[in-house]
């Protein structure tokens, strides 16, 4: 096997991160308890900006997001690469190494007591101090990247052993053994594992190694960053099925970051789809699925020729992926989108509820203006099996 | 030596390329066993199949399946432990050196199209290189190469030939290594996961490009994927392989709807499937776990219909229906295949022969 080439994410543990940089959650600073009610909401994320670089030369790879997310759900992110799915995800947990930089915004997080009472709080502006605090214990984050996950010099066991040992200062070491051994059987893994070091183990079983230890410290909210992309389908559908196991047995919220739509609908409650650092569309995984309404969702739809049913020629999207420093004037699709408009050439259309179940969307087919007729692709309502719709070709006129 | 260098007319349905029997191993050595510890990686094994002009094959397979072993030996790139190619009629000779003309009918697209363009060169240069290589006369490169760039839907040509590698998206620079493996006419080209390093909104833009290729310029196509929705989507003929070995074949894509190799079905129902998320339940642990048996099925740890044959004996390749095989016990009741050397076909006749 070619484990080289196998992509694995990383976890943030305490082996591999310094004790200023860091995941996620707080206690007391900025504490709202009985502010908003949030209820089952929780984490409500409004006006998020992130850019990268400073003044002249920043670039906004997350503008103005509002996101929300109730306890026990799963939330997908769907959107092309650099569309700012991985930059929304380590902004508001507080991981964004510079040139990145929070722009604006706020992302509350409600830690929710045993009593069940609303603890809120805003991870933007918690200081570095109280975010470690409690970290890992509410939010547990896998990242993507391959370079900053599990320690290579440290087996296995080690690197489960340092997690609690930081976060879990009550237990023995008895029980952090136990519960290590407890942690592999959960995703699947012998213990004789815990005596390996990650090289020595393949993709898949990598890739578990990182949800146990996301799963280390009962989190309430779990964030996977295309956690299986670089994985073989068989491996993919296996883990994936494992932590919707986990999930539904521990009730953790969780938000699934991939490129792979049609794995999101099949994951993921709700469905946000991203495109140029702005969300673009947001709907339950069904619908979006069933009745695209963003140009956009309809063409990445398309992109993923179908299994069943027969052979025709798929248009996917045409022209090439924003570039975030050169954004067209108006909507950002425009220069992609085969029903641009005088208007969608001047003017950029916000995120807007489109009266359907809490369904919106950033697209001025849908404001309802009088004179716009909504393509039927982009208007349909039946249910079922959704065709590949084809969308009008577009030339690249970029 | 006589390797093909005729430039008759390629004609829809003739023959391009053969591989018979490809096999290569590997000899590892393990460590701290000293100098016996020696294990042997089957990494492609028997291998038998023809690239036809007009027609794309793909190959689908896990990772380490074979897959980049049997391109690159296809490509000349590595040499078989056993077996032959036959470019156009002709057996190349086992021990020659790959040659220039092979190259020039023979091209090999990589996964990376970062990696496989020189970064401090303008496309200009990356492009212009290899058909100075191959004996373009000076005053005629520019045109070819815009012709290329033209072919590959890169226009106008003149706003890529001066642009550096990072100044293109992943999807025009795969296109740019496509024209780059086109300008100097091959009757074949080898697509390694062509489109697996770029972004989903631009696969199918390069899936088209390699299908109109084989439609209009009667190219032989080999298309290398682990996504098995792709293979359907632009396949006249699928291989799957797992460890190194074919594991099921079959004209059309009649063995990604109807599928009778159990490894096969397994690859299928792990595609995620929005339309049917309930059609099929997951795989079990086990059947995850790559362990590749050394003795008899090589698949035998993961398969859920595993016999006590498969335990001892390996399966040979069994027809299963019209130019559809498959290598697993569950079907010894049909006649074995094998496969003639260097059978001249046609398209759509003879393929697969009984013995
Ligand atoms: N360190 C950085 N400096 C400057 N720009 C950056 C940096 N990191 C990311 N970007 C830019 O920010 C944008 C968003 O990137 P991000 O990694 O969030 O995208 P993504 O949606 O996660 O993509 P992918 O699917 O490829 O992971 C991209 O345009 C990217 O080029
Ligand atoms: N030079 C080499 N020395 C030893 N083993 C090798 C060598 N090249 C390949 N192998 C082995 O041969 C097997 C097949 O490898 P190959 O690269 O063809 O797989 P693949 O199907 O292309 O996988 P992927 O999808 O990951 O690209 C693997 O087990 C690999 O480790
Ligand atoms: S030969 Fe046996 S083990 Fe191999 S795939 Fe067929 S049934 Fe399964
Ligand atoms: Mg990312
Ligand atoms: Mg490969």
């Amino acid at each position: 096997m070619s484990t080289e080439s196998i992509e694995a994410s990383g976890v943030v543990t305490s082996a591999n991160v310094t004790s200023d940089v860091s995941v996620v959650t707080t206690t007391h600073t900025d504490q709202r308890t009985g502010g908003p009610a949030m209820g089952q909401r929780i984490l409500d994320i409004r006006n998020f900006s992130v850019d990268y670089g400073w003044g002249e030369g920043a670039v906004r790879a997350v503008n103005n997001v509002d996101l929300h997310l109730n306890r026990s759900t799963v939330l997908g992110i769907a959107g092309e690469s650099g569309s700012g799915k991985s930059t929304l995800v380590y902004g508001f947990t507080r991981l964004l190494r510079a040139p990145g930089v929070i722009a604006g915004g706020e992302a509350l997080f409600n830690l929710q007591s045993e009593d069940g009472t609303d603890i809120i709080v805003d991870l933007v502006t918690a200081s570095e101090k109280e975010l470690r605090k409690v970290r890992w214990s509410n939010i547990s984050v896998v990242l993507q990247s391959a370079l900053s996950a599990l320690n290579p010099v440290l087996r296995v066991g080690t690197q489960f052993e340092q997690v609690l040992k930081t976060h879990r200062r009550d237990m023995s070491k008895a029980d952090r053994r136990a519960r290590t051994v407890e942690l592999l059987a959960l995703v699947g893994l012998n213990e004789d594992r815990l005596r390996r070091y990650p090289h020595e183990l393949s993709g898949g079983q990598r890739q578990r190694v990182m949800i146990a230890l996301a799963l280390a410290l009962d989190p309430q909210l779990v964030i996977m960053d295309e956690p299986t992309t670089a994985l073989d389908v068989v491996t993919q559908r296996e883990i994936i099925s494992k932590l919707f196991e986990l999930r539904s047995r521990f009730g953790f919220a969780m938000i699934f970051i991939t490129h792979d739509l049609s794995l999101l609908v099949e994951l993921a409650d709700e469905i946000v789809v991203m495109y140029a650092g702005e969300i673009v569309e947001r709907a339950s995984a069904q619908a979006l699925y069933d009745t695209p309404r963003h140009p956009y969702t309809l063409g990445l739809l398309n992109s993923f020729p179908p299994m069943h049913g027969v052979r025709t020629e798929l248009t996917g999207i045409p022209g090439s992926p924003p570039d975030l420093a050169q954004l067209p004037t108006g909507c950002n699709f425009n220069p992609r989108c085969p029903y641009a408009m005088e208007r969608c050439l001047k003017e950029s259309p916000s995120l807007a509820d489109l009266g359907e179940d809490g369904r919106s969307v950033a697209c001025w087919l849908h404001s309802g203006d009088a004179g716009v007729v909504v393509p039927v692709e982009l208007r349909r309502t039946g249910k079922g099996k959704r065709e590949p719709a084809p969308m009008p070709v577009k030339r690249d006129v970029s | 030596m006589s390797e093909v260098t005729d430039v008759s007319e390629v004609i829809a349905g003739t023959v391009q390329l053969q591989a018979r029997h490809l096999t290569r191993h590997f000899t590892t050595r393990i460590p701290g066993r000293g100098f016996n510890g020696k294990h042997v990686v089957r990494a492609v094994d028997d291998v038998s199949l023809d690239l036809v002009a007009g027609e794309v094959v793909a190959v689908v397979g896990e990772s380490g399946s074979g897959k980049s072993v049997l391109a690159r030996m296809l490509a000349r790139i590595v040499r078989p432990t056993s077996g032959d190619l036959i470019l156009r009629g002709s057996t190349i000779p086992r021990k020659a050196k790959r040659s220039l003309a092979y190259a020039s009918q023979v091209q090999l697209v990589l996964q990376d199209p970062f990696a496989s363009m020189n970064p401090v060169h303008k496309m200009r240069h990356n492009l212009v290189r290899p058909l100075v290589i191959h004996g373009a006369k000076r005053e005629d490169v520019q045109a070819l190469a815009e012709a290329a760039l033209t072919r590959v839907s890169l226009e106008p040509p003149s706003r890529f030939l001066d642009r550096y590698p990072h100044e293109l998206s992943g999807g025009q620079l795969q296109r740019v290594s496509i024209a780059r493996a086109l300008c100097i006419e091959p009757r074949v080209l080898l697509a390694d996961e062509p489109i697996s390093m770029l972004d989903v909104s631009v696969r199918l833009g390069v899936l088209n490009l390699l299908r109109g290729l084989c439609d209009n310029d009667d190219l032989a196509i080999l298309y290398i994927t682990h996504d098995i929705a792709s293979a359907r989507y632009i396949a006249d003929e699928v291989i799957v392989m797992y460890a190194g070995q074919v594991v099921e074949h079959s004209r059309g894509t009649i063995l990604v709807d109807e599928p009778t190799h159990p490894y096969t079905q397994l690859l299928i129902a792990s595609v995620p499937n929005p339309d049917d998320p309930t059609s099929v339940g997951p795989p079990t642990a086990e059947q995850a776990q790559i362990v590749i048996a050394e003795k008899g099925c090589r698949f035998n740890p993961r398969c859920p219909f595993v016999m006590d044959r498969c335990r001892v004996e390996e399966p040979p390749e069994f027809i299963v229906g019209e130019n559809h095989t498959s290598r697993c016990w569950l079907h010894a009741d049909k006649p074995q295949f094998e496969v003639e050397v260097a059978l001249p076909r046609r398209r759509g006749e003879g393929e697969i022969t009984k013995t």
